[in-house]
């Protein structure tokens, strides 16, 4: 298959994922207890609404309409790049994502940066020094890393480093020192699986012929490694983290939430507890997008890195 | 004059957790300038390691013993630096396997200016420079080791190297990776070429044309080459001297001539005989029993276990050296108990061979049924297009095989042989139903069938397959008894049964049930092809389907494979189909042969006639490829490779390579000529075939619409 072709029928399957994600999260959010109308109202007003009240409510915002009917309005809307209007607040979703979107990217890179700092160089050594202390040493901090939860993390360093030593602010967002601590909170877990990953992606390549070969021509140890193994070695690493990056999102709701930051993390959680159920199914779809995006980089990446990879699979 | 390199008294050891293995053992040998030197041995017999210790890329080994003396310097005490520096430009080395050796993500380009430029830039380079980003300044000398790797990849005969420069490795054909190796290998403008094992994954014919390019580097360029083989033929080819390792010592070292014509160690012996073309077709070949030992201690000659002349007394006593002529030492207590070889001991063996009359032809009057025919079968593949290049440019097809016709008979061995790429490996996937075929029939057993899935379980248990890699074909988590059991759970065999079969099956091909529990990893090469040999002859199939059934192996071992293939033929009574690229492996097993070229059967006939007249050029080139110890290597390669299936020649599909091409060739596509007991497709036929002898008995005739 070529780069055309092949980004077409992604492109078409893309489109499935997305359909699918979000009829599934409508259906979920009819599933769960309570009732908006009543919710938003008693919140909004500060009093319990009036039956009819409700009623208004819920007529206005198409609720009394079955399921499926607001399924396809809903749909027939984001097909006109209308995503609807917070119950709570009459903003349009569109605007609430635009407004909370930054934060939450801001976090998910920095921790991606911070990941990667740590895991890389602790894979290279971990692998070059196989079975030594050093080794030993990483794959135990590894192992740390990957058993301890965000959210004890996170608390543990507001602790230390915001409470005890003052160095970092407890919570907010829009400076680099507020950004700090979410992303190493967020960032070192993601670092203790990419490092075991490099480490052993590095061991396998360390294996191959043209390691040997490679020194055979006088080459020396550095260039070895990081010209011919490492290149070789990151291949598989990359499809890893591209999966990461998903899941950076799903580390970012409770990182916010113990941070304090406004992103969408937080946006979800309040939304969900309010019943705002458009801006939820915003915010699924968003994450679908940007799960599906992604792994399409991914796999571009992997045909740009790896001249032995056809698109679609199709080896001959 | 000091010779360029000496290895003396080498001494490696392998410490692993339960006992130290010493791989080189003592070896001693001298390199001359612009000499070629092989170093023969089986696998195991240290002849790697000794290769990696001279340019100290031993580990995880250790040298412990002994040096290695290069252009006066000594390697063994270097320190890191020297030893590094000596490989980037003394001694380049070229290794078994061309596609592992080069780096799947880097240019070939690259790869070749990376070694070019280490000498051009000495050992002060930056980084940035060593990972291909150039500054301005240097941009006239990055562009003068460019034109420098094309012109590498031209002396290695790379056809448009300008363009292939930029290629990556797996964008080559097998034989071109490994002339990109040598490419590699020769950037650093190196005096010794160490080359391990650079044709055994190598076609016959590939492998020629290699070994004439290196006879031809070492005397245009007064390389001096260290050429590892298992096989003496190889190394008989183009070394001036031969040095015969086993066990990780030198049991023989002399002249070409004088090792091959007058050897003395029971090991070269054995190594010479086993060999298929010292010996008629279909007998049984000398083997040398056992396999090589890993040694633990230096007690001892290390070949008495094997060895049919040892006494109690090698057991323990290190052998003495003696010299036999000036230049031919040999390692052996009891070297007068040793008779002289006859060196070519054809017809000496026939005492323990098979009755040759069972090789006898079946003559087309009885053939009733054949378990196979096809048919005017071909097979074509869609190649990669993107739908929009198939709407300008019409679709492309990949002819795989093209409207090929044959029938297997019963109780028959048919070889296929032909280069990669002539079709054969198609034509056992078509006749086992992994692929399906485009037009044409199969018949089994008279029975048109289809691919696997729609053939009914009695035809499925007909065919038999043995792949040519044992090592991937065998599941490497199941133990041998699962491993051949198998078929036999496919087939529906009852618990209680399958064991006693299992059993009985390794039994046929020479295994133990010791060997039963064990799993893949635990088992030798030749041991693992056994194992697969029992997987595909548990139900006892009509017919067997063997891809390249001993490519791969040591010659000592091949020739126990092809003992074992004959005696199960013989007793079974099976159909055997026999593919391969080494014509003298086919013409040992077969009683006929079809020789493929691009798709298409272009001679067949009966084994002897084939081997004794080859009527088409291509059957007479790949005879002349396979290298002999006879000394008759005065051969002419054949040029060029096999071309594009997608963009076939006209005329005679040959006619771009053949040596005797006429206009006639490029435009007629020739039909079929019956000259002796074979029938060729070529236009010369009889000339080729020596004389015109038009009506012969129809051997080797089969079906020919």
């Amino acid at each position: 298959m070529n780069l055309g072709n092949y980004l077409l029928y992604r492109l078409s399957t893309a489109l499935t994922v997305l359909f699918g994600a979000s009829a599934l999260s409508f259906g979920l959010v009819f599933l769960t207890p309570g009732d908006p109308a009543e919710t938003i109202l008693d919140q909004r007003e500060d009093t319990h609404p009036t039956p009819e009240a409700v009623e208004a409510f819920r007529e206005a915002e198409g609720l009394n309409d079955p399921i499926p009917i607001q399924y396809v309005d809903w749909v027939v809307g984001i097909s006109n790049g209308d995503l609807g209007e917070s119950y709570y607040s009459s903003q349009s979703v569109t605007t609430l994502l635009v407004e909370h979107a930054p934060t939450t990217i801001e976090l998910a890179l920095a921790s991606m940066v911070v990941a990667l700092c740590i895991a890389v160089p602790a894979g290279i050594v971990s692998a070059v020094h196989r079975g030594d202390r050093i080794d030993i040493g990483s794959q135990l901090a590894a192992l740390i890393g990957v058993s301890m939860p965000n959210f004890w993390l996170g608390y543990l360093l507001i602790i230390v480093f915001s409470l005890y030593l003052g160095l970092f602010p407890v919570s907010g967002s829009g400076s680099l020192s507020q950004l700090v601590l979410p992303a190493v909170t967020l960032g070192s877990g993601m670092a203790a699986i990419i490092t075991r990953l490099v480490r052993t992606a590095m061991l396998d390549e360390l294996e191959s012929e043209y390691v040997t070969a490679a020194r055979a021509k006088g080459l020396r140890e550095r260039l070895v490694l990081y010209k011919h193994v490492l290149r070789n070695a990151l291949i598989p690493v990359i499809t890893i983290v591209g999966l990461q990056f998903g899941f950076v999102l799903n580390g970012a709701l409770v990182v916010e939430v113990v941070f304090q930051r406004p992103g969408l993390g937080m946006l979800l959680v309040d939304s969900i507890f309010a019943r705002n159920y458009p801006v939820v199914q915003g915010i699924v779809l968003l994450t679908a997008v940007i799960f599906v995006v992604t792994n399409l980089l991914v796999d571009l990446s992997y045909y740009r890195l790896d001249p032995r990879i056809r698109l679609g699979g199709t080896n001959s | 004059m000091d010779p360029l390199l000496r290895v003396d008294n080498l001494q490696t050891e392998f410490r692993l957790p339960e006992k130290t293995v010493r791989a080189v053992n003592g070896v001693t040998f001298e390199v001359g300038r612009g000499e070629i030197v092989g170093i023969v041995g089986e696998s195991g017999s240290g002849k790697s390691v000794t290769a990696r210790s001279i340019v100290g890329l031993e580990e995880p080994g250790e040298i412990v013993g002994g040096t290695v003396t290069f252009d006066g310097t000594e390697l063994t005490e270097a320190d890191r630096t020297t030893k590094r520096r000596i490989r980037g430009s003394g001694i380049s080395m070229l290794f078994q396997d061309p596609g592992a050796s080069l780096n799947p993500v880097l240019t070939v380009g690259e790869q070749i200016l990376e070694a070019a430029t280490l000498t051009h830039d000495g050992p002060a380079k930056s980084l940035p420079a060593a990972f291909g980003f150039q500054s301005f300044r240097r941009r006239p000398l990055w562009s003068d080791a460019r034109n420098e790797a094309i012109g590498l990849l031209e002396r290695v005969g790379i056809a448009d190297a300008e363009r292939r420069i930029d290629d990556y490795p797996h964008e080559f054909s097998g034989g071109m990776r490994q002339r990109v190796m040598l490419a590699v290998a020769l950037a650093a403008n190196p005096t010794l070429l160490l080359a391990d094992e650079p044709t055994t994954a190598l076609d016959t014919t590939t492998q020629a044309q290699l070994l004439d390019l290196l006879a031809d580097l070492s005397e245009i360029e007064e390389m001096s080459i260290v050429l590892i083989s298992h096989d003496l033929g190889v190394v008989s080819e183009i070394c001036d001297r031969v040095v015969v390792l086993y066990g990780g010592e030198v049991m023989e070292s002399g002249p070409t001539e004088r090792v091959l014509n007058n050897p003395r160690h029971p090991y070269t012996h054995g190594l010479l005989r086993c060999r298929i073309d010292a010996n008629h077709s279909g007998t049984k070949l000398p083997t040398i029993d056992g396999t090589v030992p890993d040694r633990f201690d230096s007690r001892g000659c290390p070949f008495a276990s094997r060895c049919s002349y040892a006494t109690t007394e090698c057991n323990t006593t290190e052998p003495p050296v003696t010299t036999v002529e000036s230049t031919h030492h040999v390692k052996c207590s009891e070297l007068d108990s040793v008779p002289d070889l006859d060196a070519h001991p054809t017809g000496s063996n026939e005492d323990q061979g098979f009755d040759s009359g069972t090789k006898s032809l079946v003559n087309d009057d009885s053939v009733t049924d054949p378990v196979v025919r096809f048919e005017n079968v071909s097979k074509e593949y869609e190649t990669n297009q993107s739908v929009l290049e198939s709407v300008l440019s019409g679709r492309e097809q990949l002819t795989a095989v093209n409207d090929v016709s044959f029938v297997v008979r019963p109780g028959e061995t048919l070889g296929i042989v032909g280069e990669s790429g002539s079709g054969k490996s198609t034509i056992a996937e078509l006749m086992t139903g992994l692929s399906g075929l485009t037009s044409g029939t199969i018949r089994l057993n008279g029975q048109p069938v289809g691919i696997a899935e729609d053939r009914s379980h009695d035809q499925l248990n007909d065919v038999g397959m043995v792949f040519q890699d044992a090592r991937s074909s065998c599941n490497p988590r199941l133990r041998v008894r699962e491993l051949v059991a198998e078929p036999l759970i496919e087939a529906g065999w009852a618990q209680s049964e399958q064991w006693d079969r299992v059993r009985e099956v390794l039994e046929w091909v020479e295994l133990g049930p010791e060997h039963a529990d064990r799993r893949p990893h635990q088992l030798s090469g030749g041991q693992l092809q056994r194992v697969a040999l029992a997987r595909a002859m548990a139900l006892e199939p009509e017919l067997v389907v063997l891809d390249e059934p001993v490519s791969g192996l040591d010659v000592s071992i091949q020739a126990t494979v092809c003992n074992l293939l004959l005696e199960l033929q013989e007793q079974s009574g099976q159909s055997f189909v026999i593919i391969s690229h080494d014509l003298k492996v086919v013409s040992h097993l077969a009683d006929r042969i079809l020789v493929t070229y691009l798709g298409e059967i272009v001679e067949r006939g009966a084994a002897e006639s084939l081997r004794d007249s080859p009527a088409h050029p291509y059957t007479a080139a790949l005879f002349d490829a396979v290298p002999t110890i006879d000394g008759t290597s005065g051969f002419e390669p054949l040029e060029g490779a096999v071309p594009s299936p997608i963009d076939r020649p006209d005329g005679c599909s040959f006619h771009t390579r053949c040596p005797m091409v006429e206009s006639k060739c490029q435009t007629e596509s020739p039909d079929w000529q019956q000259v002796k007991g074979t029938q060729s497709r070529c236009h010369f036929a009889e000339s080729v075939a020596g004389e015109a002898s038009p009506d012969v008995d129809g051997l080797g005739n089969d079906v020919d619409e």
